[in-house]
């Protein structure tokens, strides 16, 4: 085939894919312009954004039990999370290979990264830190991005509520936030006994800062992404930046927040005790690593 | 209360996390923790027979080295000691041969005396005889020219039995 003629056909491409993206656009356009008067949220904003916060009006039946929409948010996490642990347990970690393909090292970066981050916060004791990290990592993560889905159902009053991130219900949030603090205290009873006990009740102020902290920061990208979608005009383009980008960003920082503070105060309080001088230094070393972090998050 | 916050809903939060913990752990973070552990045990195992195998050979060799260098000593005696030896055993020959030689120049020195010494002794009694048999012949004959080639003649024949 002669140059030219393979310019013409590239042309001719270029001039389809374009035309394509003309038509899209346009359509797009027209939709807004046109489905704007028709559609009307019977919900003030104000409402919108307090149910929000509150979950006071929206809530969901769960077999009979009227629940928050972020508890449903969380079991279907649950459920996607160990379907999809079932599924690498059964289909591929036995045919797991000494040099790993792809998926195993994708796997076993995550398990290594959770597992590394407890051993080198917590060299004492690391074995249940590490599979709690890894479990509550997976779901801030997960969750978080599982507001992008946005899977309709309908609440108890009628109307219609994408499911939020589970972490963005202050009960969400407490409950791991208080989980994370026993945690850390089970850790400090193992390694120090009374004394770990006394180290963990020090932070007594631990389990409201990480609950609301956990709370706060992904209640403030369910509001904006409730802000953007209240407003159809809004429902174009912008999303795939306030949405994803930052819901991606969000989601990544909040699992890696709560992850490394658990383990450090967890490596802290866990610490076996000494009456040399230097190791006590150590330890209020590593206080004064947690806190640091703590003050920078 | 405040917030909305709900303990029945706190704790089926909890409920959840729980499962969820607990399934994650038991179906993927143990399983790939095991299998991660496994390997690098297996890599930690080689390592160690590696390094048990360099050091097995590095001792060979250094043993090797030793009865290397045992060996070399051991020639380098060896070869001074033969060296010795063959000198030992030459200066030997050298002064058996020396003897020998001097044994066989006396043996043959006492041989041609006592040969000298027989031949002079024959040669004596052979010119007695002839000078006997001369001076009968002289006494019987007057003729001394006869007498003198007869003489001449007997001496002669003397040569030639001599030679004989």
């Amino acid at each position: 085939m002669s140059q030219e003629a393979k310019s013409i056909r590239q042309k001719k491409k270029k001039i389809v894919a374009i035309a394509v993206i003309a038509v899209i656009f346009v359509a797009l356009v027209i939709g807004i312009v046109f489905t704007d008067p028709l559609y009307s949220n019977p919900e003030d904003i104000s409402e919108v954004m307090n149910d929000a916060v509150l979950h006071g009006e929206n809530k969901i039946s769960l077999f009979g039990l009227e629940v928050n929409p972020s508890l449903i948010s969380a079991i279907a996490v649950t459920i996607l999370l160990l379907a999809f642990a079932a599924v690498v347990r059964i289909f591929f970690i036995p045919r797991f290979k000494r040099i790993p393909g792809k998926f195993q090292l994708f796997i076993e970066t995550i398990v290594g990264m959770f597992d590394g981050l407890a051993k080198g916060n917590s060299p004492h004791r690391n074995g249940f830190l590490g599979a709690y990290i890894f479990a509550a990592g997976c779901y801030i993560f997960v969750g978080t991005v599982f507001e992008l889905v946005g899977i309709p159902v309908v609440s108890t009053t009628g109307h219609s509520v994408s499911l939020p991130a589970p972490l963005a219900d202050i009960n969400a949030a407490i409950a791991l936030g208080f989980l994370s603090y026993f945690v850390i205290m089970s850790g400090g009873i193992a390694g120090a006994g009374i004394r770990g006990v006394g180290r963990t009740l020090k932070d007594f102020s631990l389990p409201i800062s990480m609950s609301f902290r956990l709370f706060g920061a992904l209640l403030s990208g369910l509001l904006v992404t409730e802000l953007v979608y209240y407003y159809l005009e809004l429902s174009f383009v912008l999303p795939v930046i306030v949405g994803v980008l930052f819901t991606l960003m969000h989601a990544l920082i909040q699992a890696y927040v709560l992850v490394m503070l658990t383990s450090l105060f967890y490596g802290e309080v866990s610490e076996p005790y000494h009456k040399k001088k230097k190791e006590h230094k150590h330890a209020k070393h590593t206080h004064n690593d947690a806190n640091a972090v703590v003050q920078e998050v | 209360m405040p917030l909305n916050i709900d303990w029945q809903q706190i704790l089926l939060h909890l409920f959840n996390f729980l499962i969820l913990g607990i399934g994650l752990y038991l179906l993927l973070y143990k399983p790939v923790k095991k299998f991660m552990k496994k390997r690098e045990d297996t890599y930690a195992e080689r390592e160690e027979k590696t390094a048990a195998a360099v050091s097995d050979a590095e001792k060979t060799r250094e043993e090797y080295e030793k009865k290397l260098a045992a060996a070399d000593e051991e020639i380098a005696g060896l070869r001074k000691q033969a060296a010795l030896d063959a000198e030992n055993a030459g200066k030997a020959i050298v002064g058996e041969a020396r003897a020998d030689a001097e044994k066989i120049v006396a043996d043959a020195r006492a041989a041609a005396v006592k040969e000298h010494d027989r031949i002079v002794g024959k040669a004596g009694d052979d010119i007695r005889d002839i000078v006997g048999k001369i001076a009968e012949k002289v006494g019987t004959s007057n003729d001394v020219d006869a007498a003198y080639e007869e003489f001449l003649a007997a001496a002669e024949k003397g040569k030639k039995d001599g030679k004989d």
